[in-house]
């Protein structure tokens, strides 16, 4: 057998990967202190960086808006990332992003455990009650809406549609959509068990326009061709779910969507913040679909 | 260092302390994989422990409602649990027949030409990241399954089982066509001697002798499919809920892994919720372990068993095994029951009217015709189904690339490849995506590669068999049969949140790491173990230490086995989802990350949020379903090249 010498450069590598596992392990002090983490130019060669995690009913806000001032500023690099209204919540709340994002209020279990935590509204929302663009249903009331969610209406010709059965398609539990729309459409009453759940609005838009007997609801900044969205029957007042008609109030089913930081936005974290409350970041939250601030 | 003639007693001393020195060091790397695995287990329960308190173990998996944000919130996992089986049970009476059928086919029917094609091909399966699956079931298999069987959803307990069987396939094949290979050639020239035909002599000599393996194998592919998340969640539809009547294949369901994926994410960190859930990667785990458990005990008594065999293998921990001890007399005919169900699964598949009557149809023609029918028929028949198996299998494995490389070609641009994402992902390319996946698998080798080879060394040179390597061994088959999700809520709990990395690149590199180890342990051991006695005793007659030897004369003709389990654990570890889904990755970012801790892009996230996301992104879906899957297949044919060219090539 030839004998290689190269094989001493396994021992090294062993005994560096112990030694950079035992500072992990011991050194759980020396993790970044991230509580008060601003971005220094001298970082990454004069590159700023901002995080920004939440909800993904906010997030095609976040990365548009990121998109276009990361186009504008050359050295600032922005990460957005998904994951939920909760680990928005979190991961703000313990320091390990720089800005979070929620659709739903900051629930007080949150608020105790993080007191200083301060909360940006940056557009407005409406939840579109959706059905598969066959459908010949166009609008329900929301007494509808409930008893199609709780399975007392299962076939869409009790509320003169198709012969069709209902598949009901909703929300993980954990989503600041679903909290929402059971709060406001069920009067916080349970959904059937045998609703499908998704983890995301895309996800409750693909099988809703994959299925043609689904109803399913999500943020109207999501809606495409791919579905039809309701119109919600008030007293015989057909009410689109419209940016207009939740702007005016008419559209009942709305929610302020937030972004959060720890204490008052400062630096990179509050230009950026700035920037989509100004005419050309609300112009944005129009363009993706929601409802813009002024 | 230099082997030297004698050395002096000083250097004696020298050497003796540097031996001690590295002997501990390797001991440390093997009992890692039992400080982990215990690491993992007190984390969950630690956090999991509040919940059982307020609910109660018992209550928590008899409820029977899952709604923690209900009013009131109800905690009861016993639906998660029955449809965990529930669809475990489907995948394997799809991949059962399937692997076996395959498995006697590569093993004893091929012709050498074609099993040259076979099996790496069948390897190639095992390749194809779990999120690729559930990519394809969501955009393919489940609205064939709604126009097929005309059901409202085609989110289905079905689909689900199908994906998992698919994915099951590769481990039951090549650890049933091992066992299968391993029966000693004596025993089928005796048998054919005698006079019985080809296929008497498979389904009375060759399968019973390997029933063993073949049972291990089972064993092994239930765990991977119990584990499965990914695939699950997309397809499964996910309500909580037992099908009624109990065997309606087209309800939907949740499984405890896919309620980990959908809600870890979303949950209030601390909140009852919270808890709730990592008492479901409690249970998952016990479940889990309880299987891998069985599976060592199988395995344990057939090692006790052992015999030498005539064929040497350089393959898998399950070498050649025989079980004499007459317990299976009963099943030796079980060739024929595989073909019926394999059947009637077929014949579920077009009608299921029909299949109840056929199966009965079947199976009483096989029990009574297997008396009348002429020896050389049924032989036409067995084989026919055999061969009908094997065909499924590459079919299958056919339409599933053909889909992702015909529709993902379309855009797969030079531009693709080398830009970052625009516009929420419909746009642009996949950069920081290829980078990030390639900066975490590195990371994960760079940290496991080390600890594996180490443990390896100890366990294999310097101890004899006894209770310390059993824990050892026990440990790194515990941490094997751990779900990948479970690993991705350790790495959330321990080092995201605990050690406050945040979600970053050394968080997933750790996470990823701990899970390939056990795979990177034992194939360096196989390899180790591969190396003759006399060449290690040579060497040390002559004066080498103990340490010499292992790296002048063990390692060097081991290299071959330790790369090649290297390069699998890196094609595991970049088609992996859930351990990184909460400890490493960012949906989109411009530049790349520029320290460990920071976020990245990774490519099987990012098309798991493309295709339960983001909105039109069909195009763009394909394509980075098509780069991850080449990526990955890459990885895989280097390696089975590598071992392929080592089998021919090593002569001792």
């Amino acid at each position: 057998m030839a004998v290689q010498p190269k094989k001493t450069g396994y021992i090294v590598l062993g005994l560096a990967a112990l030694l950079v596992l035992a500072l992990c392990l011991c050194g759980c002090t020396q993790a970044p202190a991230s509580a008060e983490k601003t971005p220094t130019p001298a970082a990454a060669g004069g590159i700023q960086s901002l995080s920004v995690t939440g909800s993904t009913t906010v997030l095609p806000i976040a990365q548009s808006a990121a998109e276009d001032y990361m186009d504008a500023h050359s050295n600032v690099d922005i990460k957005v990332s998904g994951g939920g209204s909760g680990v928005g919540v979190q991961a703000i709340g313990e320091g390990t992003t720089d800005i979070g994002m929620s659709s739903r209020e900051l629930t007080t279990e949150e608020t105790t455990k993080y007191p200083n935590l301060v909360v940006t509204t940056v557009a407005g929302d409406g939840i579109a009650v959706i059905v598969n663009p066959a459908n010949t249903v166009n609008s329900l009331t929301l007494d509808q809406i409930k008893a199609i969610y709780q399975a007392n209406i299962t076939n869409w010709k009790e509320v003169g549609g198709p012969d069709e059965t209902i598949v009901l398609i909703g929300r993980d539990s954990a989503s600041g959509t679903r909290s929402f729309f059971t709060e406001m459409v069920l009067k916080k009453e349970n959904a059937a068990p045998t609703m499908l759940e998704q983890n995301s609005n895309g996800g409750v838009l693909l099988s809703v326009g994959q299925t043609p007997g689904a109803i399913g609801y999500i943020s109207i900044g999501y809606l495409t061709d791919s579905v039809k969205a309701l119109d919600l029957d008030a007293n015989g007042n057909k009410i689109e779910p419209t940016v207009a008609n939740v702007k005016s109030g008419q559209y009942p089913i709305s929610r302020p969507l937030l972004m959060i930081t720890q204490g008052a936005p400062q630096g990179l974290a509050k230009d950026y913040l700035d920037y989509i409350q100004s005419p050309e970041g609300q112009a944005i939250v129009a363009e993706e679909g929601y409802v813009s601030l002024t | 260092m230099s082997v030297t003639g004698a050395p002096s007693p000083a250097k004696w001393n020298g050497m003796h302390i540097k031996e001690s020195i590295l002997k501990s060091i390797w001991f440390f790397c093997a009992i890692f994989a039992v400080i982990v695995i215990f690491f993992i287990f007190v984390f969950l329960f630690w956090d999991a422990y509040p919940i059982f308190l307020q609910v109660g173990f018992w209550d928590f998996i008899t409820g029977m409602s899952w709604n923690p944000t209900g009013n009131p919130p109800m905690y009861g996992i016993f639906p998660l649990i029955v449809d965990t089986l529930l669809v475990t049970i489907g995948a394997m009476a799809i991949s059962i027949p399937l692997g076996i059928g395959s498995a006697i086919y590569i093993s004893e029917l091929a012709p050498a030409r074609v099993k040259a094609v076979v099996k790496p091909a069948i390897e190639l399966l095992a390749g194809i990241p779990s999120v690729v699956f559930g990519f394809f079931g969501l955009v393919v298999l489940t609205d064939w399954i709604r126009v097929t069987f005309d059901v409202p959803t085609g989110q289905t307990w079905l689909a689900g089982s199908l994906l998992l069987g698919i994915m099951a396939l590769p481990t039951i094949i090549s650890v049933s066509e091992d066992a299968i290979a391993c029966v000693p050639r004596e025993y089928k020239e005796g048998s054919l001697a005698v006079g019985a035909n080809h296929w008497q002599t498979i389904s009375r000599v060759i399968v019973p002798g390997a029933l063993s393996g073949i049972t291990a194998a089972i064993i092994l592919g239930m765990g991977r499919a119990l584990g499965e998340t990914m695939a699950v969640l997309m397809v499964t539809g996910n309500a909580a809920i037992i099908p009624s009547p109990l065997w309606n294949m087209l309800s939907p369901i949740r499984t405890l892994t896919g309620t980990l994926g959908i809600e870890m994410g979303e949950v209030a960190i601390g909140s009852m919720h919270f808890h709730a859930l990592f008492g479901v990667a409690v249970v998952l785990l016990m479940i889990t372990l309880g299987v891998n458990l069985i599976a060592r005990g199988i395995l344990g008594r057939i090692r006790e068993k052992q015999m030498p065999s005539g064929k040497k293998r350089n393959k898998n921990a399950l070498s050649c095994a025989m079980d004499r001890s007459g317990w299976l007399g009963g099943v030796r005919n079980v060739t024929p029951w595989i073909g019926a169900a394999l059947l009637t699964g077929l014949m579920f598949l077009f009608s299921r009217a029909g299949a109840a009557m056929l199966t009965v149809g079947v199976v009483g023609g096989i029990a009574t015709s297997r008396k009348r029918l002429s020896s050389r028929l049924v032989q036409k028949i067995a084989f026919a189904l055999i061969a009908l198996s094997i065909i499924i299998v590459l079919v299958v494995l056919g339409i599933i690339l053909w889909d992702i490389i015909s529709k993902g070609i379309v855009n797969l641009t030079w531009d693709f490849l080398t830009q970052s994402p625009r516009d929420l992902g419909r746009a642009g390319g996949i950069f920081p995506a290829i980078v990030g996946t390639l900066y975490l698998v590195l990371g994960a080798i760079a940290i496991s590669l080390p600890l594996g080879v180490g443990a390896a060394v100890y366990l294999t040179e310097y101890t004899r068999e006894g209770t310390i390597t059993r824990i050892i061994r026990t440990g790194a088959d515990l941490l094997n049969g751990t779900p990948s999700i479970v690993f991705g809520l350790f790495g959330f709990a321990f080092l995201v949140l605990y050690l406050n990395f945040g979600v970053s690149l050394i968080a997933g590199q750790i996470t990823l790491a701990l899970m390939v180890l056990p795979t990177i342990i034992r194939t360096t051991e196989e390899a180790l173990k591969g190396v003759p006695h006399a060449i290690r005793e040579g060497s040390l007659a002559l004066g080498a230490t103990k340490w010499q030897t292992i790296r002048r004369v063990v390692i060097p003709p081991a290299m071959p086995g330790i790369i090649t389990g290297a390069i699998l654990s890196i094609g595991r570890a970049a088609g992996e989802t859930a351990p990184i889904l909460f400890t490493a990755v960012v949906f989109s970012q411009r530049f790349l990350p520029t320290s460990l801790f920071e976020p990245v892009m990774a490519l099987p996230y990012h098309l798991y949020i493309l295709a339960t996301n983001v909105p039109n992104a069909q195009a763009n879906q394909y394509t980075t379903a098509l780069v991850l899957l080449m990526l990955v297949i890459a990885i895989y044919s280097v390696a089975i090249v590598i071992r392929h060219h080592y089998q021919k090539t090593l002569r001792w």
